[in-house]
């Protein structure tokens, strides 16, 4: 078994999202999200990927006719920290009981069934990218039959998080298994909401791999991160700031031509 | 022996003491509590099987995307699509499949009507049973002469089970066929009046290079969303500019290459005809077979200062719109304001085709699939005849005749149509209705016979493939139609079709066809300029209220799936209350904050309480308010959220189409 | 045959003293309820009352889930974590007291030891309860001793699995110190061994006492602000230098908050309870902690003014905003500043009434830091499209968050009642004289 050299990272070109929101019921069929016949109290949705309804509102001296709007679908963002080689993200420190951990893919993982449910990590998490199963998770009568057995069904008093559908890589690696391929980085998958978005605007690959279009499209000049403004600064500051402390350093890119998007990304 | 006192409770205290330490040293209070924890959750285990995938084909729009559905032994679990094809409504395909609430048997009326309550008829006649009954309803009321006592009301995407439908209620000898209003209904009534043809106006998105549209909310479930997403991706290749008009900012206006905000709702017939006077002058000429008559129209009335004044657009904008349009190699406008849900005005379509015939016509017709004219006998052919006809659906449901057998495909008017109270009326005074459907919702509630059709998975695509056998007794709409036609005596010969597969390969695939010179139907524009002047000034009802649409729900299709549920924005519904979006100053003119309790009035009535969201997204003095709420029956899951504006939106019917123009009313707080 | 009948008549013994013990508890409860005032009886009613909610809550919320709570995905934390940090924060009244008088041999502070060491025993009780309430698996709370994450070494790797284990352990020794008082009823008193047995518990109390401070420097530091302080995704939480401000804290309130208990025990009961020698000298003690946790609070908050809050691409003042803003820390360092006038002046901690004012400010002082840590903590937005979020307990978070309180008051109420709880009563007779 070879060791694991790639990276996962995923760029979302925001010029191309219609915000239909094929992205984030594909997720929730995906990974067996709880279903409820009332689900309209947002902060305890149990969700995975966020389509956040952004405008610039904000801005003052802005009338109708100068606002924007947009659609930024989130999913957790994989954090890794300062230092790439030894991945510190903000969540998987705090777990009193392992339940987190990140791959050596790059990818935090979270077991469903370790979690006592204490929520520290939701608290340490930037991004509101974990959820908790408030209530006990219901899927009533045939919507049963619709559940996948590759994701286990969350008990009510738990966190669970996105992992870019990791299961999908271990399907895949099955498969190559089966074709008798042995190497872990011949496997290459496609989480669920990438594959599910009709523009293509969701791009999954490995961050490791220059050539790969996840790295090409990270390094564009339309791309930055959520809330991460440590990017925009020069590099003595970013070291400075590095000094004090850790910062996010999430993998997953968006893409945006107009200078609004990028504008929202800093607090006033 | 004997045991004294002291022995036995050091005896029974020893044993008691070393049975809890041994359980517990054995570590089995752990896995008690692990089975525990496993116990008090109930918690589900998905069944295992063998992994497939099916390829099949996603019939939930005429686009027909390709897909692959994962499989886990004979349950479908996952849908999986491919760039360029998919969307939203593809995802939710395996809820609507499994949906708990489905209609699974054939089932009767068993309450009052509109209460929603039915018997199952399970056994395996049941079909048998209600195919019978209602063939023998249509059989008693032909021969009793009253063959325009039945009616049909087909979905905006019923498709060949529609033209099923409308084959068998007019070989019955009813013309009395309608379908719930679309972007689709709207453009074919506008072009029959334009150029005398069937079919729905098509747009060459292809080939143009400067797409102005006028409110069409393109990206958000405007026309057949895959192929508006091709195109977008075409357009950011090609460079194509899209200029979208509209009174709010949404999505596609922000997608758009530039946004022209409209400050009043509802004017776009008024700017469209504005943009043609400035393009006269330029020296464009129309190529409408009454061009000078529509030059009059435009020249005197739409001049660009009385354009500005109405719509509230600078004329400066006008202008340099005009010259856009101008320079541009082959520039199209697009009609139909709205997303999914397009209101009717055919009006409107024909401004906006007016200015496209002094465009180079960027438009084309796109001719439906047709199974083509029944075979009558006499006595329907001469009832056909005679019969009095409406334009259109709301006009058919305002109207005071009675109806005796109605059929509902595939269809929610009592939701979607402003009428839906009159038409509720009109079905509880029917002695037969019945809805062909998958889910009970407010228009099946009032069926005295619910018959169970198929999702998208369940049906044989053309090449005959299916992904899952239909579940329970579900039978597609089309095979029900067919088999109720086989048992009427002289409809039967109408129906040469084994199957409802048949019947989609004779009506072929439908094509397209050029548009040729239009005839603007001038009589509609005299007074429309005085017309909405006023309605854009009046005073009594100082707001405008527009309705938007958000992902996934549509015109309310949606709101039935759990996962669309969990979606939804929290400033469009949350907390068992709908949220209306509401520029700042013009909740600062009516004293209203950020969450503040706002009913909603116009002159037909009142609904509330509604939440007031603030947002520069919209213009001043008007209040977007999200459409797909507001059911009364749509499962646990749909009913019963938020409130439904359509029953205080417009009800002027536009005499063309026959459907009521209600995508903009004046309204006020209360 | 002998065993079965042997069986039997234990049966019919074990039935009739139950019967009798019920009987004469029922005569013995009446009596007692009869011989209170009207006073008496209404505060005890409200107490059952909440106590009666705290267990029909419970039920709901063990039952059925957190649902019923307000606490959300963006507000992970609510009232029952103020009520444990907070808790935890005024129980560290018990090391600091112990430590001065088993360690630094600060004799004067003698009769008010019981009272500390039940109150601080009652506190981490009730932490760890409402920490049950807390999780969303209660069944799964052993996992945090089955599955530590310690990382690498010895350092945990989690501030939360090193207060679970700290928490654990000085939870022991306060347990330990906590036995002698139940021993010290005079009926127990009579048996030569526990006699004993309670003065050598005294004599090497010590032990306990060091081994309480040293257990209560790490879990005060970590639950209070170590384990904010590691958030490094958040801005309010982040602040390295908030873990040494928490000990200091910690001392500081706790000693003000076992001073207070004292003080209105004393009032409730109409008897000097404690020697207003050793009111004044806890008082003193707490008003020069109360110094060095005023200078460490106005030293982190400058830190995240300064270093922590830039580093975010933040403003300061920017993130105080909200329902629980800046309000929040001007009440809290004005409740420091109020403490420390009060209670390092001699002339005014000599005066009742100021005495009363400052250590209910220094009371106030540490749990306004706490509220703050909570609340501004999860409502600041994460994204500049979010605004300030609320919080707004539901009527089941209060019920157990005041049901736990009435709980531990009613406990300490037995013991003042029934235990030796104040030695100093028994020293003089029943001292009639009023507390001053």
């Amino acid at each position: 078994m070879a060791t694991m050299k790639r990276k996962w990272g995923m760029a979302i070109d925001l010029d191309k999202c219609t915000g239909c929101g094929a992205c984030s019921i594909a997720c929730m069929q995906e990974n067996n999200l709880p279903m409820f016949t009332d689900d309209s109290d947002s902060p305890k949705r149990v969700t995975f990927l966020d389509l956040m309804r952004v405008t610039n509102d904000r801005d003052t001296d802005k009338k109708f006719g100068d606002v924007e709007t947009a659609f930024i679908p989130k999913m957790c963002q994989q954090c890794e920290g300062n230092d790439p080689k030894n991945p510190k993200p903000p969540c998987v420190s705090v777990c009193p009981v392992v339940a987190t951990d990140v791959g050596d893919d790059g990818v935090v993982s979270q077991i469903w069934s370790r979690c006592i449910g204490c929520r520290y990590c939701q608290a340490s998490c930037p991004y509101e990218a974990r959820v908790f199963n408030w209530w006990k998770p219901d899927y009533e009568g045939s919507f049963k039959e619709g559940l996948s057995p590759d994701v286990s069904v969350p008990s009510r008093g738990t966190v669970i998080k996105c992992t870019f559908c990791s299961h999908i890589w271990k399907r895949e690696r099955d498969r190559m298994l089966a074709k008798g391929v042995k190497d872990i980085n011949a496997v290459l998958y496609t989480p669920s909401c990438a594959s599910a978005c009709p523009t293509g605007a969701i791009i999954f690959g490995d961050l490791n791999d220059q050539a790969s279009e996840v790295s090409r499209l990270a390094k564009d000049k339309r791309a930055f991160r959520l809330v991460h403004t440590i990017d925009d600064k020069p590099e003595e500051e970013k070291k400075r700031l590095m000094a004090i402390k850790h910062y996010p350093n999430p993998k997953v890119y968006y893409l945006s031509s107009k200078q609004w998007i990028k504008d929202m990304q800093k607090f006033k | 022996m004997k045991i004294d006192r002291k022995d036995f409770l050091k005896v029974a205290g020893g044993a008691v003491v070393g049975g809890a330490a041994g359980f517990v040293f054995s570590g089995a209070p752990f896995n008690a509590f692990q089975w525990i924890v496993e116990w008090t959750q109930d918690q589900y285990v998905p069944g295992s099987g063998a992994e497939r995938y099916l390829q099949s084909i996603c019939q939930a729009c005429p686009n027909a995307c390709t897909v692959s559905v994962r499989m886990i032994g004979e349950r479908a679990v996952k849908i999986e699509t491919s760039v360029g094809g998919g969307c939203p409504i593809g995802q939710n395909l395996i809820q609507q499949l499994y949906h708990p609430d489905r209609v699974a048997f054939p089932m009767e009326r068993a309450g009052a009507k509109g209460k929603a309550k039915f018997t199952a008829q399970i056994g395996d006649a049941a079909w048998n049973t209600a195919v019978e009954k209602i063939a023998k309803k249509i059989g008693e009321l032909r021969a009793a002469n009253k063959p325009l006592s039945i009616a049909a009301i087909n979905g905006a995407h019923a498709g060949v089970s529609g033209l099923l439908l409308d084959r068998l209620v007019k070989a019955c000898g009813s013309p009395h066929v309608y379908t719930e209003p679309c972007v689709h209904g709207a453009s074919s009534a506008a072009v029959r009046a334009l150029y005398n043809k069937e079919g729905s106006l098509g747009y060459d998105f292809a080939g143009a290079d400067y797409i102005l549209s006028f409110s069409a909310r393109l990206f958000e479930g405007w026309g057949m969303m895959a192929d508006m997403h091709k195109n977008l991706l075409a357009w950011k290749k090609s460079g194509t500019r899209l200029v979208q008009i509209d009174a709010q900012c949404t999505r596609t206006a922000s997608l758009a290459t530039e946004w022209v905000p409209l400050p009043k709702a509802g004017t776009e017939a008024v700017l469209a005809m504005g943009i043609a006077h400035l393009l006269f002058k330029a020296g464009k000429r129309s190529n409408a077979a009454n061009a000078a008559a529509w030059t009059q129209i435009v020249m005197n009335d739409y001049t660009p200062d009385r354009v500005a004044k109405v719509t509230g657009v600078p004329e400066a904008t006008l202008k340099k719109i005009a010259d856009a349009l101008m320079r541009a190699r082959r520039p199209i406008a697009v009609a139909g304001r709205g997303a999914k849900s397009v209101s009717s005005s055919t009006l409107e379509i024909a401004a906006i085709e007016g200015l496209n015939s002094m465009l180079g016509g960027g438009t084309f017709i796109e001719t439906p699939p047709t199974l083509g004219a029944p075979r009558y006998d006499a006595a329907a052919a001469a009832s056909i005849k005679n019969a009095k006809t409406f334009a259109g659906l709301d006009e058919f449901i305002k109207s005071k005749d009675a109806f005796d057998v109605v059929f509902i495909n595939d269809a929610d008017p009592v939701y979607r149509s402003v009428f839906g109270k009159e038409l509720a009326k009109k079905l509880e005074q029917a002695s037969l209705v019945v809805a062909f459907t998958t889910l009970i919702n407010d228009t099946a509630a009032y069926a005295d016979i619910v018959l169970p059709t198929v999702t998208s998975l369940e049906l044989p695509s053309v090449d005959k493939k299916t992904v899952v056998a239909p579940r329970y007794k579900a039978m597609h709409a089309g095979d029900a139609i067919i088999a109720i036609a086989k048992k009427i005596a002289g409809v039967a010969d109408s129906f040469p079709y084994a199957r409802y597969s048949d019947a989609v390969a004779a009506a072929g695939k439908g094509g397209r066809a050029a548009g040729g010179a239009p005839t603007i139907p001038i009589a509609l524009f005299e007074k429309y300029y005085n017309t909405i002047s006023k309605k854009v000034d009046d005073t009594a009802f100082p707001l405008s209220l527009i309705p938007f649409e958000v992902p996934s729900i549509g015109d309310g299709a949606g709101l039935a799936l759990p996962y669309t549920l969990k979606s939804i924005d929290e400033k469009v519904y949350s907390r068992n209350k709908l949220w209306v979006h509401m520029n700042p100053e013009t909740a600062k003119k009516f004293g209203k904050c950020e969450g503040s309790r706002v009913d909603l009035e116009s002159q037909r009535g009142e609904v509330g309480s509604v939440r007031v969201h603030l947002t520069k997204t919209v213009a001043p003095d008007t209040v977007a308010v999200p459409l797909g709420f507001g059911h009364r029956h749509y499962t646990a899951y749909g009913e019963d959220k938020g409130v439904n504006p359509k029953e205080i939106m417009c009800d002027d019917i536009d005499p063309v189409s026959g459907n009521a123009d209600w995508w903009f009313t004046r309204i006020k707080l209360s | 045959m002998e065993i079965l009948n042997q069986i039997k008549d234990e049966w019919n013994a074990a039935k009739t003293a139950c019967l009798n013990g019920i009987t004469g508890a029922m005569k013995f409860c009446k009596d007692e309820w009869n011989g209170y005032t009207r006073n008496i009886k209404i505060t005890l009613l409200v107490l059952f009352g909440l106590v009666g909610l705290f267990i029909i809550f419970g039920i709901q919320i063990l039952g059925w889930g957190l649902g019923y709570t307000d606490m959300s995905n963006l507000y992970p934390f609510g009232q029952w974590i103020i009520g444990d940090l907070g808790l935890v924060g005024l129980g560290g009244g018990a090391f600091t007291m112990g430590f001065f008088l088993y360690i630094l041999r600060v004799d004067k502070l003698k009769p008010l030891i019981n009272s500390t060491v039940l109150i601080g025993f009652m506190c981490y009780l009730f932490t760890l309860v409402f920490l049950v309430f807390d999780i969303g698996q209660p069944l799964r709370a052993w996992f945090g001793y089955a599955y530590p994450n310690w990382g690498h070494g010895l350092m945990p790797q989690s501030m939360l699995t090193e207060v679970v284990w700290c928490l654990t352990f000085y939870f022991c020794v306060l347990i330990i110190e906590l036995v002698p008082l139940p021993l010290e009823h005079p009926v127990l008193q009579k048996f030569p061994f526990i006699h004993g047995l309670t003065h050598y518990m005294h004599k090497l109390m010590w032990i306990m006492a060091a081994a309480g401070t040293f257990l209560s420097f790490f879990h005060q530091g970590s639950l209070g602000g170590g384990m904010w302080g590691v958030l490094y995704g958040k801005v309010v939480w982040y602040r390295p230098a908030y873990f040494f401000t928490a000990i200091v804290a910690a001392t500081a309130g706790g000693t003000a908050f076992m001073a207070l208990c004292a003080y209105i025990a004393g009032k409730v009961m109409k008897k000097e309870v404690v020697p207003w020698d050793s009111f004044q000298t806890l008082a003193q003690i707490s008003g020069v902690l109360t110094i060095f946790a005023f200078l460490f609070q106005a030293w982190h908050v400058y830190m995240q003014a300064t270093h922590f809050v830039p580093a975010f691409d933040r403003s300061f003042l920017d993130i105080w905003g909200g329902y629980y803003g800046i309000w929040m820390v001007v009440l809290m360092f004005a409740a420091y500043i109020g403490a420390i006038v009060l209670l390092n002046v001699g002339a005014l901690r000599s005066q009742e009434r100021f005495f009363v004012a400052g250590i209910s400010c220094g009371v106030g002082a540490i749990s306004f830091d706490k509220m703050i840590v909570v609340l501004h903590g999860s409502s600041t937005p994460n994204f500049p499209w979010k605004s300030f979020a609320g919080y707004n307990p539901t009527i089941q978070e209060w019920g157990i968050f005041l049901g736990g309180l009435a709980t531990m008051i009613l406990i300490y109420m037995l013991f003042a009642k029934y235990f030796p709880l104040f030695p100093h009563l028994n020293k003089h007779g029943h001292g009639e004289e009023h507390a001053h």
